[in-house]
């Protein structure tokens, strides 16, 4: 993990626009065979195509409001009227328009989550940019992950937003050599909200709650929870990298019961995006909220103080632990499952502690 | 010796037509009809009894039917023909009552079957997905229906605890969706535009029509104890639904949405239960195993029930019964909705 490798990597990336396909793992060398033939990932987000050379951008737009006028007149419905204008455009956006017009027909797949791939490789490159540009992510580990079936993977947690959960998936869709979508278990407050609690089940967010859990693995999902809870996220900045105490060791529970393994996950640099200072119980009490942070930039500037700092990050993936030697019923034996989550505890703080020294300074 | 039945509820939806059912059923001898108005459809085989399921009259009536199995059609969540809105609570909870005091006078009873709701499990934002059976009552109740069900289900659960020897089911059904069902949601979801609730977007779980009676047979046929979840495999999100079929949500502000729904029952547009406030807010998906694995009944999947009543709905399925009939699970399934539509 010399310097010199990532200022390559970084510049690989600036001219590779370094895509999903590029899936050299951060840290590995980056043509590890291992990695093997990259897989083309299904269905690129749609990005708008530069214009056709020759194409007049403005005529094409007049055409195209005209013609879906004229549908809209006879009588038309909207997703019908959209394509059937959308002829009038160069083939590039038609192709847009074709799948914005399927999807407001409701022909896109969701599965019994919720979740809907489509709509995350939608929302995908704004993510990747975060873990690109704002917060130069680098990540390692990432082959700890298996490429099939379960596994529940245990981060620290911090942030008031999760956005921890955010670069952890962009890591997983990035690096590893066969991608898939982690799910993970978000506060139960966040359901209550509007547009949350839409988006999350949407990005593959449940309900925290060990049914919910206990069913995705089965399913043989890769479930992310962070045992903290918000006493984690919601820990004052003098705090930060220390880890809080991991519940009452449920996630241990989940890994026990179904056979998954648990792989530790380090997360350097959620701390400082967000360093909150002081909290206000009034406005919490308001809000409904668990905490509510007051950070040098929330709530002071309003929205804009919920962007989050651009600190410098660094994701471990540690080694798996497996604990189906113990069989199922030792989910039931109190002592070994704490006995287990601190042992999942100290291998995350002394993860986070190495990448700590590892990163160096926090912004630069 | 075949089954003797007898059935609540006949004239509604559910009853008639599980009588239709249980008439071409060659395991079943006898079938008698309870209820307060005759049944509008031709039920040549079935005994009908003119009878208000609250009077303690059916205490004497029960045991001279000498039946072994009595399914429970009349719980209500909407009001019928003849069970006004305030009878509701009546109906549901002192119906079952009597009904369970005239189970216990009538000794040939070794099965009951009881439609009950998913809604004990409650719609909670912080409730998991998939509630499987031993789930019910985590949460609290909040409306008169959630309550009722409750209640109803203890009833039906300290009768089994008592009568060792009786088999109680209670069905939870989701809901049905079909045109041939006339049901609030039925007709919400066929205004062109639907009030949603802004920035929710709830998980949504349902019954193909053409399965709803089918449980309910199959959990006569193949009785076993306890509660057993009804409910299309998968789920479908609102604003999906409302894609597949058509509509144009109208995103009302959460807090303003029950108002709402309130002002467009007075204009005439129909009305909404209570329920549904938190239901289409937070939604609720229940799992369906129990029912496959023990009782052998696999409904079709909630995205099929979806698709099949949007092409209904567009009139793209003209004959309704025709692919069910191809596929060789059904038997005759077009005169329901004939009739049903003639009812209509």
């Amino acid at each position: 993990m010399t310097p010199d490798r990532h200022t390559a990597q970084r510049e690989r990336a600036r001219r590779l626009r370094l895509d999903v396909a590029d899936r050299s793992n951060g840290g590995e060398p980056a043509e590890e065979p291992g990695a093997g033939p990259t897989p083309e990932p299904a269905g690129r987000p749609p990005e708008q195509p530069p214009r056709e050379r020759g194409a007049k951008p403005l005529p094409a737009a007049f055409d195209f409001m005209g013609a879906l006028q004229g549908a809209i007149a006879r009588g038309g419905d909207l997703p019908a009227a959209l394509e059937g204008a959308a002829g009038a455009l160069p083939e590039s956006v038609r192709d847009v328009m074709h799948s914005a017009a399927r999807r407001l027909r409701g022909e896109y797949s969701q599965d019994e989550w919720g979740f809907d791939e489509e709509f995350v490789e939608i929302v995908y490159p704004l993510f990747e940019l975060m873990y690109d540009r704002w917060w130069r992510v680098t990540t390692t580990g990432v082959e700890h992950i298996p490429a099939h079936d379960r596994a529940l993977l245990v981060a620290n947690h911090a942030g008031v937003l999760p956005w921890d959960a955010t670069m952890m998936s962009v890591a997983i869709l990035k690096n590893h050599p066969l991608p898939r979508h982690p799910r993970f278990m978000v506060l139960d407050w966040a359901f209550r909200l509007p547009w949350a609690s839409a988006f999350m089940r949407r990005v593959g967010g449940v309900v925290a709650s060990p049914y919910n859990a206990i069913r995705l693995l089965e399913q043989g999902h890769l479930v992310m929870v962070f045992p903290e809870g918000t006493k984690g996220a919601g820990k004052p900045f003098s705090e930060r990298y220390r880890l809080q105490r991991f519940g009452r060791g449920g996630f241990v529970e989940l890994a026990l019961r179904t056979g998954a393994p648990i792989i530790p996950v380090a997360i350097v640099g959620s701390e400082e995006i967000y360093p909150k200072l002081g909290e206000s119980r009034l406005l919490a009490r308001l809000s409904g909220a668990p905490y509510f942070p007051l950070t040098p930039t929330f709530p002071w500037l309003g929205l804009a103080g919920a962007v989050p700092l651009p600190s410098k990050w660094r994701i471990q993936f540690c080694e798996p632990i497996d604990l189906r030697a113990y069989g199922p019923e030792a989910a039931e034996d109190r002592a070994l499952v704490f006995e287990l989550s601190e042992r999942v505890r100290e291998t995350i703080q002394s993860a986070v502690y190495a990448n700590l020294l590892a990163r160096g300074s926090a912004f630069l | 010796m075949g089954r003797r039945v007898l059935i609540t509820g006949v004239a509604g939806f559910w009853g008639t037509e599980l009588a239709r059912c249980l008439e071409r059923s060659p395991e079943v001898e006898y079938i008698a009809g309870l209820d307060v108005r005759p049944p509008t459809a031709d039920l040549a085989h079935t005994e009908f009894i003119r009878a208000d399921i609250r009077n303690p009259l059916i205490s004497k009536l029960l045991p001279q039917t000498r039946v072994d199995t009595v399914v429970h059609c009349d719980v209500l969540l909407v009001p019928e023909p003849g069970k006004a809105p305030e009878q509701l609570h009546d109906i549901n909870v002192i119906g079952s009552l009597q009904l369970l005091a005239a189970c216990e006078k009538t000794e040939e009873v070794r099965t009951i079957v009881v439609r009950g709701s998913s809604a004990i499990y409650g719609a909670e934002p912080n409730a998991p997905e998939f509630f499987t059976e031993d789930m019910a009552r985590r949460f609290p109740f909040r409306t008169r229906f959630q309550r009722d069900i409750g209640e109803l289900e203890s009833y039906f659960e300290n009768f089994a605890r008592r009568f060792d020897h009786v088999s109680v089911t209670t069905l939870r059904y989701q809901p049905t969706l079909g045109t041939a069902i006339d049901s609030p949601l039925t007709r919400y979801l066929q205004h062109p535009v639907v009030p949603t609730q802004l920035g929710y977007d709830p998980l949504l779980q349902f019954v193909h029509a053409e399965d709803a009676v089918g449980a309910l047979e199959a959990a006569v046929m193949r009785p076993v104890r306890g509660p057993v979840n009804v409910a299309g495999a998968g789920s479908v999100s609102l604003s999906r639904l409302l894609r597949l079929a058509g509509k144009v949500p109208l995103p009302i502000p959460a807090p303003l949405f029950s108002g709402a729904l309130g002002i467009g029952g007075r204009l005439g547009l129909g009305r909404l239960p209570p329920e549904a406030v938190p239901w289409l807010r937070n939604g609720l998906t229940i799992d369906g195993t129990r029912l496959e694995e023990e009782v052998g009944f696999r409904p079709r999947s909630t995205l099929e029930a979806v698709e099949d009543f949007v092409e209904e709905l567009h009139g793209r399925r003209v004959l309704p019964g025709l692919r069910t009939a191809a596929t060789g699970n059904a038997t005759d399934r077009n005169g329901r909705r004939a009739r049903a539509r003639a009812r209509a």
